[in-house]
């Protein structure tokens, strides 16, 4: 995956002069993932910066940048270092249009490696993204394959506001994909089904769709026929897609790495009560993270909800509605 | 006149304290001229004229308080009211529309064969073995509401089995939700423990002297009527919303019937305008009516008194709980032979135990003492 | 032991508060129109100031924070700046706004609580006011770097306050605008008091200037009420950023003589003596008397341009306050260019409530 987002920053600053790269260590570096791998030595020093350690200087910089005509995307290194950059992204990169009413605004990306699994030291681990879905004037997104972060961090580039790309840190080297560089962007408010099933619908995003498919093969051994939505854009929440799958399952499970309380599955849960409540069989299950700190990594598959625990929620949905 | 009006002059100050005026009644004052020091709860401040002219009355002397938005000072002319913010009319909530659909449009992708019910509707139906698909909806949309499932739910228990119970596994599991007559009971009992003030008399009828033993139902009914003409007052209903009592001339009698599926409680109408014999078979068909539960709402409705006869399975008293807006209810125990201490010896009696709860709030103690009473009297007759 | 590094900071005056030049006046302080122009400018920013408290008293404005004492500072920094350079104001500078173009109806408007208000028609890159303090300083580092990029001639200009350059951001600015050699000047503009903590509480730094220092970028201190001082030290700032040679940090020390916003009493928690000795060294009053010894100015001329200033006010009061209410569907516009579906219907419904309202 780590190949195909290097790949669409690559695309788009050949074609797009306007697109700088900005962030700790994505210079000669590459990036500590290597993200954005090989982008200065083709696009040299000024569109490829190498910014000092500094994450508000980082977004707020990106901020003066874009208001000014450029489309920076800039990392944060770990989802964990975020919030000193929070105060620019929330009060200042979501509604600077909004603010000037139109006159500027701040087509910006903001990358960063989200959720656990990667045997990484403290704070590198987060799964914060209820935070950047609750603000206003920003995009979320969450790709789950090489294809599908191709082609949403090139929306994400081109989209005229600012966008949080968050990518699943445990997929940028364990999911292998030939994709095409062929510069073709995904829609930015749609949800992807990975699986078709009839039974029960599982939404899920990020890292968490490897889990969740395991999971939908173990149900299919079992006789339930799970339907796999990969969210993909956090915010806005693609309602369509969600709601029309579960007008045909009757059955909701929603699954996330993320801590349960206030997660981003209870506002999927209440969009589903609101408007298909009557369609439900079932209860609406969570599957989730704890509510506790992403512990240090010999727990983390601990706290990270596995096939089990996945597989038991849709048994026990299936149930209830017998 | 134009009166201006103290401004909120903070952020959210709803009040200010007069310091000092800088001005006078007839004073001709210039836009932006000092009016008048105010003390908020955050400054002291000075608030210049909005305008000018000629001001014709101040509010509020040095140390008085003004509320945001009152009268401050008055000029001659004008009609501009400056310094108040626009009402904000209170407004009704709605809930959030969703994008793209107007409410009534039936949404698609839902499964159209699915049979749609209210989540309470179908957890209902599902406890009470109904089959969802077989039940009419007149809800929104064609929804199955409560109502739905109720209705159908006489129709259907005499045919239908009860729900198979869960498999065993967790204690929540063996869990049996509560149905029809019991779960009516669980709710009536719950709100009448919480309503009523429960008193319970408790005496012995000697009927030692009764010539047909096997009467015991009969004869309770007629000392209910024997009481009821003793002291009306248990004869009633009682409206705690009104504090008011309405006294029945006529005695409806609810009996208690025990079934397997719970207490049901079916209405014997007029009970003192009807015979032993009428009686009897009124309450043998009333009883075989609510084993079969085929009772109507109405059999169960409008009783003005009750009876309890738990001594036909076992128990000599009980405290019987009233069920408003009854006031009384009368309790029988199991008859039993006692010794009854006469003028010169000890005899051996058949005696029936009574237990007469009453509703405090509504009974005094006097009344409910007079109606056992007089309830014995009529037991202890021969016939 | 050895020195490895010495510094030094700067101090400069040119114009003495009774209106005599202290130092070499450059070159702009001959032009006569163009003192003029600036007198007349801070003789205008604080007209409007004293006007924009009394709405506010009146509860026809918002919470406002006044500029009183700072026209030298905001003045000397808007005839420093080039129109294409851009400006990242704090929310005091009313001054330098004017100067550049916005006009007093558009703060009003912002004031009034209306984000049309921020759509200045002149200057459209400018910044609109920033609350979150230190912030701005960052974005006008960011458009710096725009700048440098694509070869630009331009400069930004960050106002930051002295209570300001104790934030995170500031730091980070400053440094970044070292590090990377960005087009940009940061102005502290330092009134002693931030709302109630005086410097002496802020810090232990002996000047503000000096912070400059540390992220490796010249750093001098001006009388911020001298408003050659200020012009001629932002001027040769911008100056060398615009040529490539990096950006700079001036400290102008004013006073500020007015509270800290409406919303404050600056009474509970300094000296009157404090504030009397503040006005004796205020801006205009030594601006004026300059014009005056050099007999470019007089009590007639004074008057005519307070009764200029005073028509100009309320003409923009008047614009402002028959400026209509914004629409409720107006909260919803410009969040994002093209709108996401659930906030389209959530306009629509707060659209129909104001409509059953009544119109509100």
């Amino acid at each position: 995956m780590v190949e195909a987002i290097a790949m669409a920053h690559g695309w788009e600053m050949q074609h797009d002069e306007r697109v700088v790269v900005l962030g700790q260590d994505v210079g000669a570096n590459g990036g500590v993932f290597r993200a954005t791998l090989g982008l200065q030595q083709r696009f040299g020093g000024d569109r490829v910066q190498d910014t000092p350690l500094a994450e508000a200087a980082i977004a707020g910089m990106a901020v003066g940048m874009a208001a000014q005509g450029l489309r920076p995307v800039a990392e944060i290194q770990f989802m964990g270092f975020l919030y000193p950059a929070l105060d620019q992204i929330v009060n200042h990169m979501s509604r600077l249009r909004y603010r000037t009413r139109g006159r500027l605004s701040c087509p910006v990306v903001v990358r960063m490696p989200h959720g656990g699994g990667i045997h990484a030291p403290e704070h590198h681990s987060e799964s914060v993204e209820t935070m950047l879905c609750h603000v206003p004037g920003l995009r979320v997104v969450c790709p789950s394959s090489p294809a599908r972060a191709y082609g949403l961090l090139l929306a994400a580039i081109r989209d005229p506001d600012p966008v949080m790309f968050l990518e699943p840190a445990r997929l940028y080297r364990a999911v292998r994909q030939d994709v095409e560089d062929d510069g073709r962007a995904l829609p930015l408010d749609t949800a992807f089904t990975l699986r078709e099933g009839g039974d029960v619908t599982i939404v899920t995003w990020g890292a968490m769709t490897a889990e969740t498919l395991r999971a939908a093969d173990e149900l299919a051994g079992r006789g339930i026929d799970a339907e796999v939505i990969d969210l993909a854009t956090l915010s806005p929440i693609d309602t369509e897609t969600i709601l029309a799958s579960v007008g045909r399952t009757g059955r909701l499970v929603v699954v996330h790495e993320a801590a349960r309380n206030v997660g981003l599955g209870a506002e999927i849960a209440a969009l589903v009560a609101e408007h298909a409540l009557y369609d439900l069989l079932a209860p609406i299950r969570r599957v989730t993270g704890y509510d506790t700190v992403m512990p240090l990594y010999r727990l983390e598959m601990d706290y990270i909800p596995g096939v089990e625990r996945i597989v038991a929620a849709a048994e026990r949905t299936m149930a209830d509605s017998r | 006149m134009t009166t201006f009006r103290l401004p909120d002059l903070g952020e959210g100050l709803a009040e200010a304290e007069i310091v000092e005026w800088h001005v006078r009644v007839g004073d001709r004052v210039e836009v932006d001229q000092p009016l008048v020091s105010v003390e908020t709860a955050k400054a002291v401040v000075e608030i210049p004229a909005p305008y000018a002219g000629t001001v014709s009355a101040l509010h509020g002397a040095p140390g008085e308080i003004l509320a945001t938005g009152a009268a401050l000072i008055e000029f001659e002319g004008g009609a501009t009211v400056v310094g108040s913010m626009p009402p904000t009319s209170p407004d009704e909530l709605i809930e959030h529309a969703r994008p793209g659909r107007d409410p009534g449009e039936p949404r698609h992708g839902a499964d159209s064969r699915r049979v749609r019910a209210l989540p309470a509707a179908r957890a209902l139906a599902q406890r009470l073995g109904l089959d969802l698909g077989s039940l009419h909806g007149s809800g929104h949309e064609g929804q199955i509401t409560i109502e739905d499932v109720l209705a159908a739910a006489p129709l259907q228990q005499a045919t239908t089995p009860p729900a198979t119970p869960a498999p065993a596994g967790h204690a929540q599991e063996l869990a049996e939700p509560l149905r029809g007559a019991r779960r009516t009971m669980a709710q009536s009992m719950t709100a009448a423990r919480d309503e009523v003030a429960l008193s319970t008399v408790f005496e012995d009828a000697d009927i030692d002297l009764w010539l047909d033993s096997g009467a015991v139902m009969a004869r309770l009914m007629r000392a209910i009527v024997a009481g009821c003409r003793a002291e009306p007052a248990l004869n009633a209903w009682y409206d705690p919303r009104t504090s008011s009592r309405t006294v029945h001339p006529q005695v409806d009698l609810a009996v208690a019937v025990d079934t397997a599926d719970g207490l049901l409680v079916p209405v014997i109408r007029d009970v003192g305008g009807k015979t032993a014999a009428q009686l009897a078979a009124e309450l043998d068909a009333l009883k075989s009516a609510a084993h079969a539960r085929r009772l109507s709402p109405e059999q169960l409705r409008g009783y003005t008194i009750m009876l309890s006869n738990f001594g036909t399975v076992a128990g000599r008293y009980a405290t019987p709980q009233v069920v408003p807006p009854a006031v009384a209810i009368l309790g029988a125990g199991r008859t039993r032979r006692a010794a009854v201490p006469g003028a010169e010896a000890v005899a051996v009696h058949r005696v029936l135990p009574l237990s007469l709860s009453f509703d405090h709030r509504c009974v005094t103690g006097g009344e409910a003492c007079r109606f056992l009473a007089a309830a014995i009297a009529d037991l202890q007759s021969p016939e | 032991m050895r020195t490895v590094a010495e510094f030094r900071v700067e101090y400069s005056q040119l114009l003495g508060p009774d209106g005599d030049a202290v130092g070499d006046l450059p070159p702009f302080a001959r032009d006569v129109e163009e003192l003029v122009r600036m007198y007349r400018m801070m003789t205008l920013a604080r007209s409007f100031d004293v006007k924009a408290v009394n709405l506010q008293r009146t509860g026809q404005l918002g919470t406002y924070a006044p500029c009183l004492g700072h026209e030298a500072t905001h003045v000397g920094v808007g005839a420093a700046m080039r129109a294409e350079d851009v400006l990242a104001p704090v929310y005091r500078e009313v001054g330098t706004q004017l100067w550049r173009g916005v006009t007093m109806r558009e703060i009003l408007v912002y004031w009034g609580g209306d984000e049309r208000g921020s759509d200045f028609a002149v200057p459209r890159g400018d910044f609109p006011w920033c609350i979150p303090i230190a912030t701005q300083t960052l974005h006008a580092a960011g458009a710096a770097m725009a700048f440098k990029i694509r070869r630009e001639r331009r400069c930004a200009v960050a106002y930051i306050g002295d209570g300001g350059t104790s934030e995170g951001d500031f730091y980070e600015a400053v440094n970044v605008a070292g590090a990377r050699a960005l087009p940009v000047v940061f102005v502290v503009v330092n009134n002693g008091w931030a709302i109630s903590v005086p410097l002496c509480a802020q810090t232990a730094a002996k000047t503000l200037a000096q912070k400059a220092i540390a992220a490796g970028i010249p750093g001098v201190q001006v009388d911020g009420n001298d408003v050659f001082a200020v012009r001629q030290a932002v001027s040769s700032a911008l100056e060398a950023a615009r040529d490539g040679r990096g950006p700079a940090l001036v400290e102008a020390i004013t006073y500020r003589l007015s509270d800290h916003t409406t919303a404050d009493d600056a009474g509970r928690y300094r000296q009157a003596a404090e504030v009397e000795r503040a006005w004796r060294i205020e801006p205009l009053l030594r601006t004026r008397r300059f014009l005056e010894k050099a007999g470019l100015w007089d009590e007639d001329r004074e008057r005519a341009l307070l009764a200029d200033c005073a028509r100009e006010v309320e003409q923009a009061v008047a614009a402002y306050l028959s400026f209509p209410k914004p629409e409720p569907g107006a909260m919803f516009d410009h969040l994002f260019e093209r709108a996401p579906a659930h906030l389209a219907a959530q306009r629509v419904m707060a659209t129909r409530r104001a409509d059953r309202a009544g119109g509100h």
